[in-house]
């Protein structure tokens, strides 16, 4: 940011007395560029500033967000004034060493250094290779790159500045069997890397093909079965099946749950480990602080099968009487920070793809993703490419399939773990009416028992 | 804005700038208490200009307009291929209400007090439920202006009331919530009803039954009519897929598609309902729009540029705010209600389902119309009753097939998320699974 906001900061912080007060002012610059059907339909670059201010009084919250900095005294005022409204008892917040600090984005190859001629050029490229076959109806090319500027600073003493830049490209092809539409695709990203997006024709072509296939792939009929998921499909079943629960914004007003997610608690068999943690570097949900200025950290979540840990704001580690781990994150300055996922991983196993593949003799094997969700205990998430399965061998190409579970039976139906661990960053996460948030996911091969599937 | 109007009237054709000015206020509780109080403030613009039959768009909220108009000129070398004019000044007056902003004027206290009674009536009843409970209050002004001559302003209002219930008994998490919105305060019978059908929900809902077996009838509420068959359903309606050659609805105008109990409006001009507008976004008067009528397809709903790639004109159904290009999009969406009680259907049933939320829906391939998704909150149907809720089971199928051949329809129908009204309905195209 151009402008030095030291000065309005600090008398923001010093006005009005609260337990706890902070603000954020960020902006931020995206250039999309968007494909559907057989043309470009959009190029836009959108700029965006404002700012937040955030105190706690009483045991409550107050919240406001402007866009014209200079009101941040009195908008900060103005949400001390609305936490007053709370009179539920009060608690201390988790303050951690002040930091001064200001912290450059994470770049390997810049996407702002590179033309937006440059882009569209690749883009139509691959636009063109979607096209190039005739059964081929459509395609649809969203590409982004956001750079994320946050200054933040609390009134415990913290002056964190922080900038983020993040790439995305989705790329699918639309086929028809003369009734239903039919796509297939993939979905990347990156924390400051353009060349992510670079020479990836075979990929793209390999889209077409499937999309073709799956003209004539049948459905499946709803069954319980065993699923072999590939590593993309894997890392959104971990982040929808088990990680959200594992977010302590769930359970730290909710004592029955608390008894439910009891750390000690034995949830998977004994080669389950999951982790989650932004300091793990340059992955999209990679930051050094969080929304609230704590230090980012990586947090052993489940430890062969036992739960050991859970994701934490301020405020839930301090009323869980819990360390913190900087889990606190908000999608712009508009938002309250809540408690959220960064990079969510199953840890290597001990067999191979092939192991799980050739032990299975009926099932079926998932791949990539559409998305998942996760109620409580419930969960679905739905594959993007399913294969039969039979006598080991995989088999026939089907039409993709939605998969359904319980956190307290999935987990331990999980039999086969390999050592073929990968990172999907093609997706967001959506919470609170706060998406898509930048997250990882990631996993080697998994098998489960006993998976609800039904045609997606 | 005068720097980006005199850029603009030098370098293109046509042009055209939207500026938007909103404040939120939103009081919610989190189990049981009182978590939070907001107030957001938000204002930005957004410019569409036209030269050689080529639009570019760009959005702000950042009002360095020298940095805009840079980047503008530089997007202008990279537009997006359209033959669109846009609209001059409309005659067609219409009126529908869609601002008050009355509530704004309230005391906290008022909304906070509403919020608190009313969790207290499922704490009495359910007294180890742990309660969320918002009000958000929303008021909007926006500005359009184009090269043509059009120049609108427009003062919009809005409030909506969530409540929900969380129990659990073992490993078993149950969570049911209500949601109502308006233009104007949501009057104390509309909330109490809300509240009295969710405690309703959630006595029921305690028992958990066996899933009946594959094959059995399929009845959906109001809400699990929209979240199962129509949201899939209305993608192929929306001008985007249309113009695309992607809908299956592609050039089947007037063509029986649906079974003929089934007839869908779009109407934009309810008075009070949070989807209502006057205009639609590109400043084209608003109007209602048949999209089924006794099972013929009549129309999908477009914006200009979508309406002009599918030779057909604006339904005036272009949405926008300052972070998007205009999209058509669903306003107020109505289906005429049949001639069975609900209670009928309910009697009439040995063993069925009553499906009213889903969880996963809309995450597979919505182009075909295809849904599946796993029933979150279902009551199982027994002998003519609800006997209680089903767990760990899934719906699919097809909306296009679901809507062909329908058993019934209720003459009762609700209002679900404000901006719909939309009666019970029985098919059995479905498929369940457990």
């Amino acid at each position: 940011m151009e402008k030095n906001y030291k000065n309005i900061i600090q008398e923001s912080l010093r006005n009005k007395k609260a337990n706890y007060k902070e603000i954020r002012i960020e902006e931020t610059v995206s250039t999309r560029i968007n494909y559907n059907g057989k043309t470009r339909e959009n190029v836009s670059i959108n700029s965006h500033f404002g700012g937040s201010a955030r105190s706690m009084s009483n045991g409550g919250w107050g919240f406001t967000s402007f866009n014209e900095i200079e009101q941040a005294p009195t908008k900060m005022n103005e949400s001390i004034e609305l936490a007053n409204f709370s009179n539920n008892p009060s608690f201390k917040i988790h303050s951690n060493s002040s930091k001064k600090i200001s912290l450059p984005a994470e770049l390997k190859k810049d996407p702002r250094s590179i033309t937006l001629s440059e882009k569209i050029s690749l883009l139509d490229h691959y636009k063109d290779i979607l096209l190039k076959d005739k059964k081929i109806q459509g395609c649809e090319i969203v590409y982004g790159d956001t750079e994320r500027k946050v200054i933040f600073a609390d009134s415990e003493g913290n002056e964190i500045e922080q900038s983020f830049i993040h790439v995305i490209l989705r790329i699918a092809a639309n086929s028809s069997d003369g009734n239903d539409l039919l796509q297939s695709g993939f979905s990347i990203g990156s924390l400051g890397d353009y060349s992510i997006v670079e020479n990836l024709d075979e990929k793209v072509l390999e889209c077409t093909k499937k999309s073709i296939d799956l003209i004539k792939a049948p459905k499946i009929t709803g069954q319980e079965t065993t699923v072999v998921l590939d590593q993309i499909l894997a890392g959104v079943f971990v982040h929808e099946a088990f990680g959200h629960l594992s977010e302590a914004d769930n359970v730290y007003e909710n004592k029955r749950l608390q008894g439910i997610l009891k750390l000690g608690k034995k949830f998977g068999n004994s080669d389950l480990n999951i982790t989650d943690g932004a300091k793990i570097p340059n992955l999209r949900g990679s930051y050094e602080y969080d929304d609230e200025g704590t230090p980012s950290s990586v947090t052993p979540l489940i430890r062969e099968g036992v739960l050991v840990g859970r994701l934490h704001s301020k405020e839930t580690a301090s009323k869980m009487s819990e360390a913190p781990t900087g889990n606190a994150r908000a999608i712009s300055y508009a938002y309250p920070p809540i408690v959220r996922m960064t990079n969510t991983i199953i840890e290597n196993g001990s067999n191979t793809k092939e192991e799980i593949i050739n032990d299975t003799k009926d099932g079926l094997y998932v791949k990539n993703w559409y998305g998942g969700m996760t109620e409580h205990e419930m969960f679905t998430f739905s594959s993007a490419e399913t294969y039969k399965i039979e006598n080991g061998e995989i088999k026939e190409t089907l039409r993709p399939v939605k998969l359904s579970g319980n956190l307290f039976t999935t987990l331990k139906n999980i039999n086969g773990i390999a050592n073929d661990l990968e990172i999907n960053q093609g997706g967001g996460c959506g919470k609170g009416g706060q998406s898509p948030l930048p997250v990882s996911n990631g996993s080697p091969h998994i098998r489960i028992n006993n998976c609800l599937v039904s045609s997606g | 804005m005068e720097k980006i109007e005199n850029l603009l009237k030098d370098q293109f054709e046509q042009h055209e700038i939207y500026e938007e000015e909103n404040e939120y206020k939103s009081i919610s509780f989190e189990s049981n208490k009182l978590k939070e109080l907001s107030i957001k403030q938000s204002k930005g613009f957004a410019v569409r200009a036209i030269k050689d039959s080529g639009l570019t768009f760009s959005s702000s909220s950042n009002y360095d307009l020298d940095k805009f108009n840079s980047n503008f000129l530089e997007l202008s070398e990279y537009p997006t291929k359209t033959n669109i004019k846009f609209p001059k000044k409309d005659h067609k007056e219409n009126n529908a209400k869609i601002y008050s902003g009355d509530e704004f004027l309230l005391e906290n206290h008022f909304f906070i007090d509403k919020l608190d009674s009313n969790i207290k009536k499922i704490l009495k009843k359910f007294p180890d439920a742990l309660c969320d409970a918002e009000f958000d209050l929303g008021l909007g002004k926006s500005f359009l202006k184009n090269s043509n001559g059009l120049n609108l302003k427009s003062n919009e209002s809005g409030i909506s009331f969530f409540i929900s219930a969380q129990t659990i008994n073992g490993n078993d998490m149950l969570n049911i919530y209500s949601y109502a919105s308006s233009v104007k305060m949501i009057e104390d019978e509309i909330i109490n009803s809300l509240t009295r059908k969710l405690i309703e929900n959630l006595s029921i809902a305690q028992n958990i039954k066996e899933t009946p077996s594959k094959g059995c009838p399929v009845i959906f509420t109001p809400h699990g009519l929209y979240q199962t068959i129509l949201s899939p359903l209305l993608v192929s309606f929306n001008g985007t897929n249309l113009s695309k050659n992607l809908s299956k609805l592609c050039n089947k105008e007037n063509e029986k598609i649906f079974d003929e109990k089934i007839t869908i409006r779009d109407n934009p001009l309810i008075d009070f309902s949070p989807s209502s507008r006057n205009y639609d976004g590109e400043g084209i008067s608003s109007q209602i729009n048949t999209l089924i009528e006794k099972g013929k397809f009549i129309t999908g709903l477009f914006d200009l540029k979508t309406a002009n790639e599918y030779k057909c004109d604006s339904t005036g159904s272009a949405v926008r705010s300052v972070h998007t290009n205009t999209f058509p999009s669903t306003s107020n969406l109505i289906m005429d209600a049949g001639d069975t009680h609900i209670n009928k259907m309910i009697e009439q049933i040995d063993e069925g389902i009553l499906v009213d939320h889903l969880l996963g829906a809309g995450q597979g391939n919505e182009l075909s119309g295809d849904f599946s998704a796993n029933i979150s909150l279902g009551y199982k149907i027994e002998k003519g009753k609800l006997v209680g809720r089903v767990k760990n089971t899934m719906i699919s199928g097809n909306s296009f097939k679901a809507l062909s051949n329908v058993e019934n329809i209720s003459i009762e129908n609700e209002n679900v998320y404000g901006s719909l009204q939309l009666p019970f309905l029985q098919t059995s195209n479905v498929e369940i699974s457990s």
